[in-house]
């Protein structure tokens, strides 16, 4: 049973334009049977400009075989406003394709542009829970993310759409510690996009903030994901780095306190059973601590950032370099 | 020891893109294909092949990629004019000296009337906004001679708005940071002279830290090396001039060995497939890096950096100093 559209008695009104044939070109194409079959269909309605649900089939094909092509994309979007198709249903059925292919621009791009056109909060909400369900087939996504984040903003609802989003972000970083996305995210709901509801006591706020860096720095304290969150947080608040010289001192010592040796403190958690140390990340920390006392503590940072760019961290040995003589030049 | 760039193999495989292939992958990318051609132009002047592809060919090709209808240019013959696709049939055309082919005005217009009231750029008439394009657009204008028609403001604007708690970029405004983002954004600062909206230790030092143990760069936290990363991270450093702060000697081994030394080409890393891709960006990243018989290519257009400062474009951008030997 033949699934050209050239077999289709549907079809035979249509005038197939073949791919141009004259020029002689650097780039040759061959084409499988049923995708230049239906491209050359394609090519043959945009030049009638027919816009129609036969149409909407037709690029449906197309995406499924190219979800790239985005001529077809932007066809069936048109299409789809012409003839007044049910946007939501169309929603739905692109669902299958943003999962299979969501590391294609256009399968977002294309929900976008859905979304404007419906314009309704409660779709906004679905569309969150749906790409929950994406997310969790890739935690890292980039299109994925950037998408909800458009979303959050565009719709800028706090009740329905906003209030979810820290425990979300929270949820998965729960599941994976080191997704710079999920952090990204979490910056992004309660500093970067404005006051979430009931963060209004910013004071509060920042020390939740600080205090879930801390627990999961505790939890593994080699991921540059918390520690650029942290460092972004202590910089948006103007918070000096110096406030946090008691959580960050057990990081750079080469072995955890024997058991009996440490004191509980709960604002300060120390490193876990299995962490590795001293933590690169906290002894950068630390260096920069001392190089902003300025005076006879550069001397410390100095002794850090030699350590580093000999030993603990000889990848970067020429940026640490630059620290100590940008520090001395300045002392 | 480890290998060397074998250069002879790569300008085959090359050549060899264009040819007959039953591929289905191949022309499931064509609306890749001007961009591809501009990819393997460019190896190949870096390589100090350029003329291993057939000028007045490619320039046909080109040409026939014109959408007459939008004043721009589209990815393949009967595709849609794209930004994407505009600003490489500029870069190829610069660099076969074949500009006077194209209407300059009409392309200037189609450009600019993709900007959005925000300041960043949509690709085409889909809409679709991305930081990549408001560098497509910075850079066309740029190689066009017509950057003063551009709102600066207004696209600066947009750029600023996009910088993260990080330093970094994204794609949109509140979007992570991302490497490939950061260097369209870093780079359209640098054509229009506004690099002191980088917060530049924060940043170089963000892009210093996609070095992983392996040598290779990833493009954010916790993610995988790739090859690609070579160019993005690099000629972004290279821009803020702390290329210097990268591990030379173990991202140039790490390229290396993603090269496929039977078919050509250099795949994303070692033991994965080559593509056109991966072979300019690893190609770009061995070059700033001083490899020795590559030319200097500039990190801020990537195209070869003798036209470029030919043209009166060049900026202020450091890439290591280039070893005669390997």
């Amino acid at each position: 049973m033949s699934e050209l559209f050239a077999d289709d008695p549907e079809w035979a009104d249509v005038v197939p334009i073949r791919q141009y044939e004259n020029v002689n070109p650097i780039a040759p194409i061959f084409y499988s049977e049923e995708y230049k079959d239906a491209t050359d269909y394609f090519r043959g309605i945009i030049k009638t400009g027919e816009m129609s649900p036969r149409v909407l089939k037709l690029t449906e094909k197309i995406i499924r075989m190219n979800p790239a092509h985005y001529t077809a994309w932007q066809h069936r979007y048109k299409t789809l406003i012409a003839i007044k198709a049910d946007l939501e249903e169309e929603l739905r059925l692109m669902d299958v394709i943003a999962t299979q292919f969501m590391k294609t621009y256009q399968v977002w791009h294309h929900r976008r542009l859905l979304l404007t056109a419906i314009n309704s909060v409660d779709v906004a909400v679905l569309e969150l829970d749906f790409l929950r369900d994406v997310l969790k087939l890739d935690t890292k996504n980039y299109h994925t993310w950037s998408y909800r984040q458009w979303i959050l903003a565009h719709f800028n609802n706090e009740t329905r759409l906003w209030a979810r989003e820290r425990a979300y972000a929270e949820q998965l970083l729960d599941a994976d510690v080191r997704n710079n996305s999920a952090w990204h995210h979490r910056f992004f709901v309660v500093f970067s996009s404005g006051v979430r509801l009931g963060d209004e006591d910013r004071e509060q706020v920042l020390r939740r903030e600080l205090s879930y860096a801390k627990e999961k720095i505790a939890l593994a304290p080699n991921n540059l994901s918390v520690w650029n969150y942290l460092r972004g947080v202590l910089e948006f608040t103007d918070t000096p780095f110096e406030t946090l010289t008691s959580f960050v001192e057990p990081y750079t010592a080469s072995r955890r306190l024997a058991s009996g040796e440490e004191v509980l403190d709960l604002d300060n958690p120390l490193p876990s059973e299995k962490a590795e140390l001293p933590c690169v990340a906290a002894l950068e920390f630390m260096a920069d601590i001392y190089e902003k006392r300025a005076g006879d503590a550069i001397a410390k940072a100095v002794e850090i950032w030699r350590s580093l760019a000999d030993e603990r961290d000889v990848m970067r040995k020429k940026y640490w370099e630059y620290r100590i003589r940008d520090a001395l030049q300045k002392a | 020891m480890g290998s060397a760039l074998d250069i002879p193999l790569h300008v085959k495989y090359i050549q060899s893109l264009g040819e007959n292939k039953d591929d289905l992958v191949y022309h499931l990318t064509a609306h890749l294909r001007l961009n591809a051609v501009y990819w393997g132009l460019t190896a190949l002047c870096v390589m100090k092949h350029k003329d291993a592809l057939d000028r007045d060919e490619m320039v046909e090709f080109v040409m026939s990629c014109w959408d007459d209808e939008a004043g721009a240019f589209g990815a393949h013959p009967d595709h849609d004019a794209h930004l994407l696709s505009t600003l490489s049939a500029i870069q190829i055309l610069v660099m076969q000296d074949a500009l006077d082919r194209v209407d300059v005005p009409r392309i200037v217009k189609y450009i600019l009337s993709l900007q959005q009231p925000s300041g960043v750029f949509a690709g085409d008439a889909f809409g679709e906004i991305d930081t990549r394009f408001l560098y497509c657009a910075v850079n066309a204008l740029s190689l066009l001679g017509h950057l003063h028609e551009l709102d600066v403001e207004k696209t600066v604007g947009y750029i600023r708005r996009c910088r993260n708690f990080d330093g970094g970029f994204g794609a949109r405004e509140g979007a992570e940071s991302h490497a490939a983002q950061v260097w369209v954004c870093v780079a359209a600062l640098a054509i229009l002279d506004k690099l002191d909206e980088v917060d530049v230790d924060t940043l170089a030092w963000w892009l210093a830290e996609r070095q992983l143990p392996s040598g290779g760069l990833n493009g954010r936290p916790e993610k995988l090396e790739d090859v690609c990363y070579s160019h993005w991270v690099l000629s972004s450093l290279s821009i803020l001039k702390k290329l210097h702060w990268i591990n030379a000697d173990k991202l140039i081994a790490f390229i290396l060995s993603a090269q496929d030394l039977e078919h050509g080409g250099i795949a994303d890393r070692p033991g994965d497939q080559a593509d056109v891709f991966h072979t300019i960006f690893g190609v770009a990243g061995l070059s700033l890096l001083g490899y020795p018989g590559l030319d200097d290519l500039d990190p801020v257009y990537c195209m070869p950096a003798g036209l470029i400062e030919s043209k009166g474009l060049r900026k202020d951008w450091e890439a290591l100093p280039r070893k005669t030997s390997p």
